[in-house]
């Protein structure tokens, strides 16, 4: 009986030695796994925080305003004035009826092939 | 087991083979549990001794978590980020466990070949425990370094405060020291409040802390600042500054104040700027000034607020105002009787002396107090003054302060208590921080009357179409601005000296419906050109002006050229 139970002991004792010898390399398998993780998550936030600063600097309107002005010319960009504001309120409203002299007028122009909206208003040539 | 042989024979004791057996196994078993005791006391001894243990982690007598921790981001208004947090990494080495120095420093030579090789091994030899080798590295140079496997060296990731606006919201933001703490601005107030305790304790991590939202807007504080840069080499001024309320919040949605510094680069914060120490302080809350007729403007709302004069009133500028040796006249001098709004339109100190008079002085100290000029700003900037004016006021001092001279206190009283004249009389307490529509109601405090806020409005529209603002009305036509200048001569060595000018400008616009208050101030400005003045109106006006028709749009207001607006706003009656 004490025999048996003693192999039985024994047999335990081994194969709990193996799993705890195991376990310890596990465990240091996954602590280096977790410290490379942590490496590269705190990488990652690095490149993050340095990306982040890199955007709101572009952001700035002071970083801005100087590239602007280096292109006014080849955009052909002017400061707005107060008189070229406009509101909805200003437009005229629809017309009761459609014109029909100023249409007919239209429609021939458009069968003599001249299109009116060819020609630029007030507005220069490129 | 003892056997007895004989009457008085001594007893002989004898034990058997399995008595002495059992007595030795007994003994046995003793000593393993006194060897085990002592084998487990050993083992907990030192587990506790290992557990008493402390470590000493600081590096150079700081934490490490204090090197790491970061500061919350600042926002402006809209969300564009005024200050961020970037993580670096830097590399440091501990001598002790390093194995073979001139392997290590061959190595990390050629990840870094700047570093010189003999400073490299004294610092790598020895039992130290810590020595920084290089800070500030690119996490590209950081892969490289850890790539080479040298046991010893490690990298710990610090926070380096950036201000990606530079010098624009210097003044707002203030700065930081090397140990990450705030020094100047809101980083000071911020740590202030409750940020410090957080970093010492190592909690204060970049993910955990939420941003800072204040209430600047970026685009007005860039405008504002361009604006005033060129103010400055236009007039030649020494210095000039400028903040905007929203008259309706007491928000700050802009606050300039040359010259300036770059929170990038603290040493800058006490940089002589033109060979002169201590001129890049925030003007706007930490100087106190002697405003001028801006205070003109105080004047008449609380005597019209008091009923003590009318509108319509008229008052006896032919001659000037004598006080002993002394005699107030007029610097535009009209020099006939005026109507109230051509007091304030021409800007007459004699004028305003006399309403001062007709409401009495006690009642104008009373009111001063009333409208906050006594009581330091509620800001959250830690750079703050406390206003210069007498307690009680003597005849002639209550005389001059009428139009603004012998009293002094700081441009964003000045601009707070014109805020609250064109809010229907209703004051809120400036700020740079968000502010609830439940707060507003709560902080809410009546200056004046609404009816007093109406003709405080007309004067300053009229001022602004015939008066000394039409300098500024040119500029920002169609934004309805409205505004009272003040032109005070500078006090140099004890004295008035007539020739050095510290003008201002108080405004508010669109007056039709007023949304934001703007004080400009100009140090010694210049004049221009030959053509020009170096009156308020010429140069704190202009800039005025320049700066309206900037930031309007921005901030949604379209212009408006119907002339029936003004003609509701400024009754013919006042012409």
């Amino acid at each position: 009986m004490i025999r048996k139970l003693n192999i039985v002991l024994m047999l335990t004792s081994a194969i709990a030695f193996v799993a705890v010898y195991g376990l310890k390399y596990s465990v240091e398998e996954v602590a280096k796994n977790k410290l490379e993780l942590e490496r590269h998550i705190d990488q990652q936030k690095a490149q993050l925080s340095l990306l982040q600063a890199d955007w709101s600097y572009l952001n700035q309107p002071g970083y801005i305003q100087p590239i602007v002005e280096r292109h006014l010319d080849q955009l052909n960009l002017q400061p707005i004035k107060q008189t070229q504001f406009g509101a909805l309120t200003e437009l005229p409203m629809r017309p009761v009826q459609p014109d029909t002299t100023a249409m007919t007028a239209l429609f021939q122009s458009l069968d003599a092939g001249v299109d009116p909206a060819d020609k630029p208003i007030g507005r220069k040539q490129p | 087991m003892t056997v007895m042989t004989g009457g008085d024979v001594a007893p002989i004791a004898v034990t058997g083979a399995r008595k002495f057996r059992g007595d030795l196994t007994k003994t046995r078993i003793r000593w393993v549990i006194v060897g085990l005791v002592i084998i487990f006391g050993i083992v907990g001894g030192r587990l506790v001794q290992l557990g008493l243990v402390v470590q000493d982690n600081s590096i150079e007598g700081r934490s490490r978590e204090a090197l790491s921790a970061s500061r919350p981001a600042i926002l402006d208004r809209n969300g564009l980020e005024m200050a961020v947090d970037i993580r670096v990494p830097s590399l440091y080495a501990e001598p002790r466990r390093i194995i073979d120095v001139d392997d290590a420093v061959e190595k990390l030579r050629t990840v870094l070949p700047d570093l010189d090789a003999n400073w490299l091994r004294t610092k790598l030899s020895g039992e130290k425990g810590f020595v920084w080798i290089k800070r500030d590295l690119t996490p590209e140079v950081e892969d490289r370094i850890y790539q080479l496997g040298i046991p010893g060296l490690d990298f710990l990731t610090e926070s380096k405060r950036f201000y990606p606006g530079g010098p624009e919201a210097s003044h707002i933001l203030g700065s930081v020291n090397v140990d990450n703490q705030g020094i100047g601005g809101i980083e000071q107030y911020v740590d202030g409040q409750g940020l410090a305790q957080l970093q010492s304790v190592g909690i204060a991590d970049g993910q955990n802390l939420k941003p800072v939202q204040l209430t600047i807007d970026m685009r007005v504080q860039h405008v504002m600042r361009e604006q005033l840069l060129s103010a400055l080499t236009r007039y030649k001024a020494k210095a000039a500054a400028a903040v905007m309320l929203d008259i309706k919040t007491g928000e700050v949605v802009g606050l300039v104040s040359l010259p300036d510094f770059d929170p990038n680069d603290p040493s800058s914060m006490i940089a002589p700027y033109n060979g002169e120490p201590r001129m890049r302080f925030n003007r706007i809350t930490a100087g106190k000034y002697e405003l001028g007729s801006t205070f003109k403007t105080i004047t008449i709302a609380g005597a019209l607020d008091s009923g003590a004069v009318k509108m319509t009133d008229r008052f006896d500028a032919r001659f000037g105002v004598r006080f002993g040796r002394f005699t107030i006249t007029d610097f535009h001098g009209q020099n006939r009787i005026l109507t109230l709004p051509e007091v304030y339109k021409y800007s007459s100190n004699v004028g305003a002396i006399h309403i001062m008079q007709q409401w009495g002085k006690d009642n104008y100290r009373a009111f001063m107090t009333k409208v906050g000029f006594d009581d330091p700003l509620p800001i959250e900037l830690p750079e703050k003054t406390t206003s210069s004016i007498p307690k009680k006021f003597a005849d002639v001092t209550a005389a001059t302060a009428a139009f603004g001279h012998g009293i002094a206190i700081t441009p964003l009283h000045m601009a707070a208590a014109m805020a609250a004249f064109v809010n229907g009389g209703v004051y809120e307490p400036p700020t740079l921080y968000k502010r609830s529509p439940e707060d507003v109601a709560a902080l809410a405090k009546r200056f004046i009357s609404p009816a007093t806020s109406k003709e405080i409005i007309e004067l300053m529209r009229l001022n602004a179409i015939e008066g000394s603002g039409s300098v500024m009305e040119r500029a920002a036509q169609g934004y309805r601005v409205g505004g009272k200048t003040g032109t005070a001569d500078k006090v140099v060595g004890g004295r008035y000296a007539t020739n050095k000018n510290f003008n201002v400008f108080a405004s508010a616009f669109p007056l039709d419906d007023p949304k934001y208050a703007m004080v400009v101030i100009m140090d010694e400005p210049h004049r221009e050109g030959p053509t020009t003045g170096d009156t308020a109106g010429w140069n704190a006006g202009q800039t005025t002006g320049l700066i309206v028709a900037g930031i309007a749009p921005m901030l949604g207001i379209a212009p408006n050229f119907d002339k029936a607006i003004d003609d509701q706003l400024v009754p013919p009656s006042i012409r």
